[in-house]
């Protein structure tokens, strides 16, 4: 190590909090990745705080700085002051890395080592998996090297992701990029659940700008732009098992809902909307439960007695095929974007239950037949995750679909992609079970307490790095990775232009 | 004071679709009472969108009947206008829809060319109700969905006056829940604001209203393209087409039956049977069937818990049917299996792999004296006699040439040109 890389050296400490002095002149950042060369190899470091060491007491100090600020000494110093003061890194080994292995360090390094920043040659052993996710560079506190890095689609996707961050930290922006890194790689089907409208890129760019969009990403809306489809689910789709979790019925009214169901089957919300008289229903129930979908589906009988949906998003004569074209599609490995913008929340939540649920009882049956194995890992972006997998909604209304996948969807190759402000409302052992949390940053200390506590690696000492992110900076911290990276996540805009699909078009010749 | 006029609308007649004589007949009986009945009231107009023919060059007797009835209702002063359906419809070769358009009979309404990469498609204007109809021909597996990514949709929607757009596509919405994996065109690719959208390919009667869409019709079938269209309507769906009456806007949309023949329908379950208890039942049930004068469908399923389905006398059952005064007898078997022959799971890198597999894998199960036809030996016969008969008939080889020459490879893979000669 030249005497010009040299950063700081290792002057004390112990395992979880190394002592490193800064050489003066260099700059150490929170977050820093920082180098020790060993015989074997070497040892990756990170800051994790900062602090003032000095050689003068500190009444000293406080002295001289009284004099200069009274204008007693305008000129006074110390005497070779870069000797006396200087900052103090507390700094942890994340990586041992020797020749192609990464190991957990479980040694010191030796005192007085040299310290040097990371280089990409350092990170060498970070390549590309087969089926990759991209999420960004590294990122050594606000340097970024030109290090990409990727997930392995097939691991992380069915241990499920969770993003959590406070608003404007870039949890779309992030989304968008790993999204469009995996679009019309064919081994896995996403279907995302869009509240705001923000993926598919309807008026600005968006993932329908991908040069593999054709054929691979498939675009429902209420109001759909040419060419993408319609979001209309046929009542004869939606079963009772349905809004388990997502809407609150009493005992009442579930048996009255399963009545209908028995004795109409599929048209058993038409005959509900419709005021049919079933025996041992009493009419109250069903004047509940018509406001229920009223209020939900926004289904509702017109003066002549016809059924209308209000959002036109439920329809007894249309989408028939709806709920199947979504589930084929993400069986096949394409991307769906949902846009719910125009839904209020239960219903949007209802259509994720629909589109879900189908998808995942389709991949049970396909384990129990022994045709898994090569189906595509199906993941569901769902925002604002704590609406289904809060603690207060899952005690309250019970299980559904989401928290059925976040228990036990990793054994039927269906994740889910939880965004979240707030983390601390999802309860620990589903948290536990999201086994990649890409943490952006967040003020608040008991959300980050939230993300630490769940964290893959022990981040107990990353509290102050979390709440210093700034936008599109993150760390992920994985059971797939050796150690939490942390990562600058380009801006969705600027990455898309190297991958955009601005080719020419073909010429088609008209035949009448 | 406007008039008020009439229009037909009639979608996939599949005429020729049909070799068995009964069949034929009805097929065609469905399409002279549907162009007589436009005649009796009288129809300004009649629009057929899509598949008029089963096939693009369809056999010339039916082709000729047609003809003959399209001939009287033109001579009535009805126009026809009509697009190219999926069948009806080839890439190579000429259509004899093309044939019959060039000779006046009907007016083929898909006119249009690409201009700057969009597709700009020009209206036919009816000479005597002024209504401007604009056709998008279907094609094979849903081609013509490139055709509706580049349409044109602005120029067509601000055209005024009374506007039909004639289409031969499953539109994703209205697909019904059977034909979820038939490829489809969003409704968002469509123009807007039409006053009728006359659609053919979904062989169902669809009827729908949809916000910028106000009327999106499909007659369905006039008879029946495949046997699953008698199945639907021994079932009762009604077959037929529409009628429509208009001034500037739509007055009436009718749907108006036409009966063919009325049909008989069982469904057996053969599951935990075995194949003789299947047969006793099926027996029974066909002799209480009222068949006389009836197309028949039988839809047999299930798995049987014993014996083989050829155990199964079906010729016998056709026989008994026919016997009774059936018109037609139609037997579906394809979901029925046996568990002596449950199904394998083989895995192989191309079809010949997988068929050499599967051959090994079933080839015990056959009960056959013949050595020759057992075991590996069995299998590689087998094999070969499935390549010599699949090879496709050659240009210019007539179906009589074809046919002896697969019989004449077959007898020689099979050694048998001793007992053939």
């Amino acid at each position: 190590m030249s005497e010009i890389e040299v950063v700081g050296q290792v002057v004390g400490g112990k395992a979880a909090k190394i002592l490193i002095r800064e050489k003066s002149g260099e700059k150490i950042e929170l977050g820093d990745l920082l180098v020790v060369k060993e015989k074997d190899g070497l040892l990756i470091l990170q800051v994790y705080d900062l602090g003032y060491g000095s050689q003068v007491p500190q009444t000293t100090r406080e002295l001289l700085a009284g004099l200069k600020l009274e204008g007693y000494g305008a000129g006074l110093t110390f005497l070779e002051p870069h000797l006396r003061n200087y900052v103090m890194a507390e700094v942890k080994a994340v990586a041992r890395i020797e020749g192609k292995k990464i190991r957990i360090p479980k040694t010191l390094p030796s005192f007085f080592s040299s310290i040097r920043h990371v280089t990409k040659e350092d990170l060498a052993f970070l390549t590309k998996p087969s089926q990759p996710i991209y999420l960004g560079k590294v990122r050594s506190g606000s340097k970024t090297l030109d290090v990409p890095i990727h997930l392995n689609g097939m691991d992380v996707l069915k241990h499920h992701i969770v993003v959590p961050a406070t608003t404007g930290r870039g949890k779309s922006n992030l989304v968008k990029v790993m999204l469009w890194s995996i679009l019309g790689q064919e081994k896995f089907g996403i279907l995302v659940l869009d509240p705001h409208d923000e993926y598919y890129g309807r008026h600005q760019k968006g993932l329908k700008d991908h040069q593999k969009a054709k054929g691979n990403l498939l675009y429902y809306s209420s109001n759909p732009p040419a060419g993408a489809n319609t979001l209309v689910i046929n009542l004869k789709s939606i079963k009772p098992g349905h809004f388990q979790g997502i809407v609150m019925f009493t005992n009442a009214q579930r048996d009255a809902i399963k009545r209908y169901n028995n004795l109409f089957r599929d048209k058993w919300i038409e005959c509900i909307v419709h005021g049919k008289e079933v025996e041992n229903v009493a009419p109250s129930t069903i004047g509940v439960l018509q406001r229920k979908f009223d209020n939900v589906l926004g289904v509702y009988e017109d003066t002549s007695g016809e059924l209308q949906c209000r959002s036109r998003i439920f329809s007894d004569t249309a989408g028939s095929t709806t709920t199947k074209d979504i589930a084929n599609a993400l069986e096949e490995g394409k991307m769906v974007v949902v846009d719910t913008s125009r839904l209020l929340g239960q219903a949007e939540l209802l259509i994720g239950s629909i589109v879900v649920s189908s998808i995942f009882s389709r991949y049970q049956r396909a384990k129990s037949e022994g045709k898994l194995e090569k189906k595509p890992v199906v993941s569901v972006v769902i925002e604002e995750a704590p609406r289904v997998l809060g603690k207060e909604v899952l005690e309250s209304a019970g299980d559904n679909i989401y928290s059925t996948v976040a228990r036990e969807g990793r054994k039927f190759k269906v994740g889910l992609i939880a965004i979240t402000q707030l983390t601390s409302l999802i309860p620990r052992p589903v948290l536990a079970n999201m086994n990649t949390k890409i943490i952006l940053g967040n003020e608040m200390a008991l959300e980050r307490h939230a993300i630490i506590d769940s964290a893959a690696q022990d981040l107990s000492d990353d509290d102050r790095t979390i709440a210093s992110l700034d936008i599109g900076e993150a760390i992920v911290s994985s059971n797939f990775t050796r150690f939490a990276v942390p990562i600058r996540i380009p801006l969705f805009e600027d990455y898309i232009k190297t991958n955009s699909n601005e080719g020419e078009r073909e010429k088609p010749v008209f035949l009448g | 004071m406007t008039n008020i006029h009439k229009f037909a609308h009639i979608s996939d007649c599949h005429l020729g679709a049909h070799r068995n004589p009964v069949l034929r007949k009805l097929e065609s009986t469905a399409f002279e009472k549907t162009m007589n009945k436009c005649v009796d009231e009288k129809v300004d107009f009649i629009i057929i969108s899509g598949d008029l023919f089963h096939s693009n060059i369809p056999n010339m007797a039916v082709v000729n009947e047609a003809v003959k009835k399209m001939k009287e209702v033109r001579d009535e002063g009805i126009r026809i206008y009509l697009i190219y359906g999926s069948h009806d419809y080839s890439p190579n070769e000429t259509s004899i829809v093309d044939i019959l358009d060039s000779t006046g009979l009907f007016s083929r309404i898909v006119k249009g060319r690409v201009d700057d990469g969009k597709l700009k498609l020009e209206f036919t204007v009816d000479p005597e109700t002024k209504a401007r109809l604009v056709g998008m021909s279907g094609r094979k597996i849903g081609m013509e969905q490139k055709y509706f990514e580049i349409l044109d949709r602005e120029s067509l929607e601000k055209e005024e006056g009374f506007k039909i757009f004639v289409f031969h596509s499953a539109v994703t919405e209205f697909k019904p829940d059977f034909l979820a994996r038939m490829t489809s065109i969003p409704i968002s690719y469509f123009p807007k604001e039409f006053d009728y959208y006359a659609g053919g390919h979904v062989h169902r009667r669809i009827e729908e209203k949809w916000k910028g869409f106000e009327r999106v019709v499909y007659p369905g079938p006039i008879f029946a393209g495949y046997p699953q269209d008698l199945e639907q309507s021994a079932k009762g769906e009604k077959r037929g087409f529409y009628m429509v009456s208009f001034e500037d806007v739509i007055k009436r949309v009718e749907f108006v039956e036409i009966p063919t023949c009325e049909y008989s329908f069982l469904e057996y379950d053969a599951s935990n049977k075995n194949s003789t208890q299947a047969q006793e039942e099926l027996q029974q049930k066909i002799q209480e069937l009222n068949v006389a004068n009836k197309v028949v469908l039988l839809r047999i399923r299930g798995e049987l818990s014993g014996g083989k389905t050829s155990d199964i006398n079906f010729s016998q059952m056709r026989k008994t049917l026919v016997e009774n005064g059936a018109l037609h007898v139609n037997i579906n078997r394809f979901g029925l299996a046996s568990k002596e022959y449950t199904s394998l799971k083989v895995m192989g890198e191309d079809v010949r792999e997988i068929e050499s597999k599967l051959l090994k894998e079933s080839i015990g199960a056959v009960k056959v004296s013949n050595q020759n036809l057992k075991g590996e030996k069995g299998s590689k016969l087998a094999l070969e006699l499935l390549d010599a008969l699949r090879q496709a008939q050659k240009p210019n080889e007539t179906k009589k040439n074809y046919g002896e020459r697969m019989v004449n490879q077959a007898i020689q893979v099979l050694e048998l040109n001793e007992a053939f000669k």
